[in-house]
């Protein structure tokens, strides 16, 4: 290994820098695009006049305010319905047996595999019938198609990693069931419940296919929003990249706070011993 | 303060039955151990009087109170498990004085101070507390599992082999300690283990458990002279016990066996005889313990010939194992001793000290003299 590592190293780095710099120019160009006026769109590339004219049309009308807060409310409603339901069936994945436990836990994963197009014809027919067309309540529900498996999946191993000696522990001890779970379980499973979570929380506020065909006017995120800024004459990149970019915002910073928690969270579970 | 009971305990495991038709009396006070090989069912017994497993059939007994449907918080037992079950996000300190802030059990918090580092003082562990059981060394973590248990008054004490993943030289101190420790404790504790020497040591009483069945209950004294059948015996003494098949021949008047081709030398003593002709039968499994095998290189026609096969050097003393009629004998010698294989040795049986089992059954049918007799009272 001995002369290649300066090497070895140079050629690391340069990949790595390579493929930040791949993985973030659009979001960089978003940003740039963001402060273009609509006349500078086409013929300037790095050097323009900035202008906050796109924000100030964001911001004109309430309306905006009123997609980003309908997404914030459908997503952390997800996530939250996700883990009260999901913990405990990641426990009980983790600590019982019983008949068709792994074909379960399979088809919880399997939620993940379908391609949301595939599910969206049928559900769309449903929710008419069921008057859930159209509401927060019914994009919250479809949403565990899309959070409910992350928690469940990453949880059962977290829940594995905890010896059951520990709980008998914990109840010879004097504690009750329930506060074992809560003194002893919860803190255990925290980072992993974090990265779930977020994980969840991304993919959910980013979801468009759903958001696009079973609900109209009543919930609008700002996913289904930006399509506004395309009109018949022309699409207004610039005020849709504003809108992506502070729809982007929340994800952004929250994965930046919790990134320490996320590498451990996303990595602790699958490592035994 | 308690006496425990169990009364034809069965325990299964979906179609595998792991205990069957245990019965055990514990007394108040007494330091009582189960013995057996690995899967034998010991631990499971532990978790059923601790309340994480319920019997499929059986009671279940404290002070005649029966507590089969008990949760665990509510039994009032404190338990030392074998991989000791530290909380890994508490400090040592938190992990001792768990028990005294649970709703069941709980204490005022100058009171839980004092307790936990009185525990931990005898222990030697108070300079660890503020530690994490990940910054611990196992005879470490052993201690803050012994000391969670020890902050307690529970009505029993429950320890799963808490010295088998502890070193030789840190096993053999900790034994040592646990002796004197149980004096002290002055209360009834049911102490797991499949070290015999733990077991002899430490016990008041011993119940030898082999394949979920109860093989034997007895004092250290019971179970090593008189062991119920060939599996007790065995379990107890290293190298182990010598086990031969003999043919009961009646010679000048007296009963001999037939042993290892030889029906000269080995006169059954009277009492025994009488036991084995009241037993009936003309074979029996004699038992040896290598120590009760004399030896000598030169030998008189009163000992059996026999040849080395094989010498092992172990530091204090040494394993000699020889052969003869086609059987493997293992003898204690000393460790400096010269013995070439296949070398001609010759050996003396005490009679007095042999163990006979029934040799269908090998259950126990006699032996000389009175040690291991139970004294009544």
């Amino acid at each position: 290994m001995g002369n290649t590592n300066p090497i070895a190293k140079i050629l690391k780095n340069s990949a790595l820098l390579l493929y930040a710099l791949f993985a973030l120019f659009p979001l960089f160009w978003m940003l740039l695009i963001s402060f273009k006026h609509d006349r500078e769109m086409f013929n300037t590339i790095f050097v323009f006049n900035p202008t906050l004219e796109n924000y100030r049309v964001l911001f004109s009308t309430g309306e905006y305010i009123g997609y980003f807060m309908n997404n914030v409310f459908v997503s952390v409603g997800a996530v939250l319905l996700s883990l009260a339901v999901g913990v405990p069936a990641a426990y009980a994945l983790a600590r019982f047996d019983f008949r068709g436990k792994e074909d379960l836990a399979f088809t919880f994963l399997s939620f993940r595999f379908a391609p949301e197009m595939l599910v969206i014809l049928p559900l769309f027919l449903i929710y008419q019938k069921i008057g859930l067309y159209d509401t927060a309540f019914g994009l919250i529900w479809v949403f565990q198609l899309i959070s409910l498996p992350f928690i469940i999946w990453i949880l059962r191993g977290y829940f594995e990693d905890i010896s059951p000696e520990i709980e008998h522990a914990a109840r010879v001890d004097g504690y009750s069931w329930w506060r074992v779970f809560l003194k002893i379980n919860m803190p255990l499973i925290k980072p992993g419940m974090v990265a779930a979570a977020l994980l969840s929380f991304i993919f959910v506020w980013n979801n468009f296919t759903f958001t696009l065909l079973l609900a109209g006017q009543g919930v609008v995120t700002t996913t289904v929003a930006s399509l506004k800024y395309i009109s018949s004459d022309t699409v207004h990149y610039g005020q849709m990249a504003a809108a992506v970019t502070i729809a982007a915002l929340p994800e952004v910073l929250l994965a930046l706070l919790i990134q320490k928690h996320l590498v451990r969270g996303l990595s602790m579970g699958a490592v035994k011993g | 303060m308690a006496d425990i009971a169990l009364k034809q305990v069965t325990k299964k495991f979906k179609k595998n039955t792991v205990l069957s038709g245990v019965s055990i009396d514990i007394k108040d006070k007494e330091f009582f151990v189960i013995f057996g090989p690995a899967g034998a069912g010991k631990t499971t017994l532990l978790n059923l009087i601790a309340g994480i497993l319920v019997p499929e059939e059986g009671v279940i007994t404290i002070n005649g109170n029966v507590i089969n449907s008990l949760e665990p918080e509510h039994r009032n037992v404190a338990m030392v498990f074998e991989n000791y079950a530290l909380y890994p996000h508490l400090t040592v300190f938190e992990n001792i004085a768990s028990p005294l802030r649970s709703p069941k059990y709980r204490q005022p918090e100058g009171k839980i101070r004092d307790e936990v580092e009185r525990v931990a003082k005898i222990l030697r562990i108070d300079w660890l507390l503020q530690r994490l059981p990940s910054e611990l060394s196992n005879g470490q973590r052993q201690r803050v599992s012994l000391g969670r248990a020890l902050v307690r008054n529970p009505e029993v004490f429950l320890m799963d082999e808490p010295l088998t993943h502890l070193d030789a030289k840190l096993r053999h101190q900790m034994r040592a300690e646990f002796k004197e420790m149980q004096a002290n404790l002055n209360t009834t504790t049911i102490y797991v283990t499949h070290d015999y020497l733990e077991a002899l040591s430490l016990a008041d009483r011993i119940a030898v458990l082999n394949q979920g069945r109860i093989e034997q209950i007895g004092t250290p004294d019971e179970i090593y002279y008189r062991p119920a059948t060939e599996f007790v015996a065995e379990a107890f003494g290293e190298p182990e016990i010598n086990i031969l098949t003999a043919d009961l021949v009646s010679k000048d008047g007296s009963m001999h066996l037939n042993l290892l081709g030889d029906s000269d030398h080995f006169a059954v003593p009277g009492r025994v005889r009488q036991a084995l002709e009241e037993h009936g039968g003309d074979t029996v499994r004699a038992g040896f313990r290598p120590k009760d095998i004399k030896y000598n290189f030169t030998g008189d026609s009163s000992m059996l010939r026999a040849t080395v096969y094989s010498f092992e050097p172990l530091g204090a003393k040494a394993i000699l194992t020889v052969q003869a009629d086609g059987q493997l004998i293992r003898l204690i010698a000393a460790a400096d001793l010269d013995a070439k294989p296949d070398q001609p040795i010759y050996l003396k049986f005490n009679m007095e000290e042999a163990i006979f089992f029934d040799s269908g059954t090998g259950r126990f049918i006699a032996r000389a003299g009175e040690k291991g007799v139970r004294s009544v009272g």
